[in-house]
């Protein structure tokens, strides 16, 4: 009986991940500010707004985690938008009139990866 | 191992401020800091202060984060320039200015931009012999009773007559307005060749809108230019809050027009370059350095015997 041909199939894959992850902590200039979920985002978007416009505010964007209590989250964004999301964190003077400053602690295209962070580990 | 600098940190009177302000920048990762003492000439009378003593600042350094070496600290000088005149500070040379690790000349208008970057200052005493004009040029500046190199410059700058360059590390670019003049392509290649590099400020971006348009305008009217070549960015802090971690200002980088590994770069290794031009100058081309040698006590030059002491001392 002949056997039959062997069939191959080749996977490539261009893009690895089609979406970033951001660890990102907000820090204000005196304590005691508190936001809850709802804010937190509308002033992720509201920075976007600032500074690329409704286009830039139209960006998919979710956020994955919230603390409240040390203001830090983890977000996710598609590929293409890392780069105008970083930028418009960056730029973020105030919220409310109080000043702050959006810490970025670390973005990777794997979740996997937000989990450790090799700068702040302690030698023993 | 990359290893970022932030050179530019506005230093203030308040020194309990600016130790914040280094602790944050160490706490983000930066392994060099420069504190900018900033000059406006324009104001009446002003005078050169002495920089900060790093010592006094702190006992010990705050440890870099991520890194098991304390943050190094420089000092640094900004001239704001608006007229030719001012740049004759630079060109004294027992001044206050040799304290300082770096130079940087933020000049206002576009001659002096263009200029400093390819003409010279005049140096009256010594070419003024031979030109024809010159002579008549000094008859009518003795009336004027103006600053005579502000004069002589302008017409310098027409005859194209060489003299001396301006010392700087770093041209600042304006980003607080819209560009006043647009640049030409000659003499700042001129000024790429020469080792200078040109810095961009974000911290005026973090607090005003309009100011963001125009720094993002004008750094990119530079990128057409330069193609990213010896480009700084630096935080203008007053406050810890100000300062951006390192990788986030390589991302503003890509944002005004460079490209990844320019934007890397200019926290980086275009730092570094614009650190070792500042050493670089207190040396004769690079290579000797003159340090002062403390004179021996006068116990060890019994001990040797008067052939071996050495020929020149002190």
């Amino acid at each position: 009986m002949p056997a039959s041909a062997a069939t191959y199939e080749r996977i490539v894959y261009k893009n690895f991940s089609e979406y970033h992850y951001m660890k990102v902590c907000l820090e204000f200039q005196d304590h005691g500010v508190g936001l809850n979920v709802a804010q937190f985002k509308q002033l992720l978007v509201s920075a976007l707004k600032d500074l690329f416009g409704e286009v830039g505010a139209a960006l998919p964007l979710d956020v994955l985690t919230y603390e409240e209590k040390t203001l830090s989250a983890i977000l996710r964004v598609c590929s293409s938008g890392v780069v105008k999301l970083w930028s418009s964190l960056t730029l973020l003077g105030s919220y409310k009139g109080k000043k702050c400053a959006f810490r970025v602690i670390q973005v990777s295209p794997f979740l996997l990866a937000l989990s450790g962070n090799s700068r702040e580990l302690v030698l023993d | 191992m990359a290893a970022f600098a932030d050179l530019d940190l506005r230093a203030s009177s308040d020194l309990k401020a600016l130790r914040g302000m280094v602790e944050t920048a160490a706490h983000l990762g930066y392994s060099v800091v420069a504190i900018n003492h900033v000059v406006d000439f324009k104001e009446k009378k002003q005078e050169i202060e002495k920089p900060v003593v790093v010592s006094e600042l702190f006992t010990t350094l705050p440890i870099v984060q991520g890194k098991s070496r304390p943050i190094k600290i420089l000092t640094r000088l900004t001239i704001i320039v608006t007229d030719p005149s001012h740049c004759n500070v630079l060109r004294a040379t027992s001044s206050r200015v040799r304290l300082y690790d770096i130079i940087a000349v933020f000049p206002k208008t576009e001659k002096l931009f263009h200029e400093h970057n390819q003409y010279f200052i005049i140096l009256m005493e010594r070419n003024t012999t031979n030109h024809p004009w010159i002579p008549g040029m000094l008859l009518v500046a003795s009336f004027i009773k103006c600053k005579m190199i502000a004069v002589l410059k302008d017409f310098v700058s027409i005859k194209e007559v060489a003299c001396t360059h301006l010392d700087v590390d770093l041209v600042c670019v304006t980003v607080t307005e819209k560009l006043p003049f647009y640049f030409k392509r000659p003499p700042v290649n001129v000024a790429i060749d020469r080792g200078l590099g040109f810095e961009l400020v974000y911290s005026p971006a973090i607090k005003d809108s309009t100011i963001r348009r125009y720094t993002i305008s004008n750094a990119l009217n530079l990128m057409q230019i330069c193609k990213g070549k010896n480009i700084i960015i630096s935080s203008a802090a007053e406050r810890p809050l100000e300062i951006r971690g390192p990788y986030d200002v390589a991302n503003l980088g890509l944002l005004f027009g460079l490209s990844e590994s320019d934007a890397k770069a200019a926290v980086s290794i275009n730092c570094r370059a614009a650190l070792l031009h500042g050493e670089t100058r207190r040396t004769a081309f690079g290579i000797i350095s003159t340090v002062k040698k403390p004179r021996p006590s006068e116990g060890d030059d019994d001990s040797l015997p008067a052939c071996k002491k050495a020929k020149c001392e002190g």
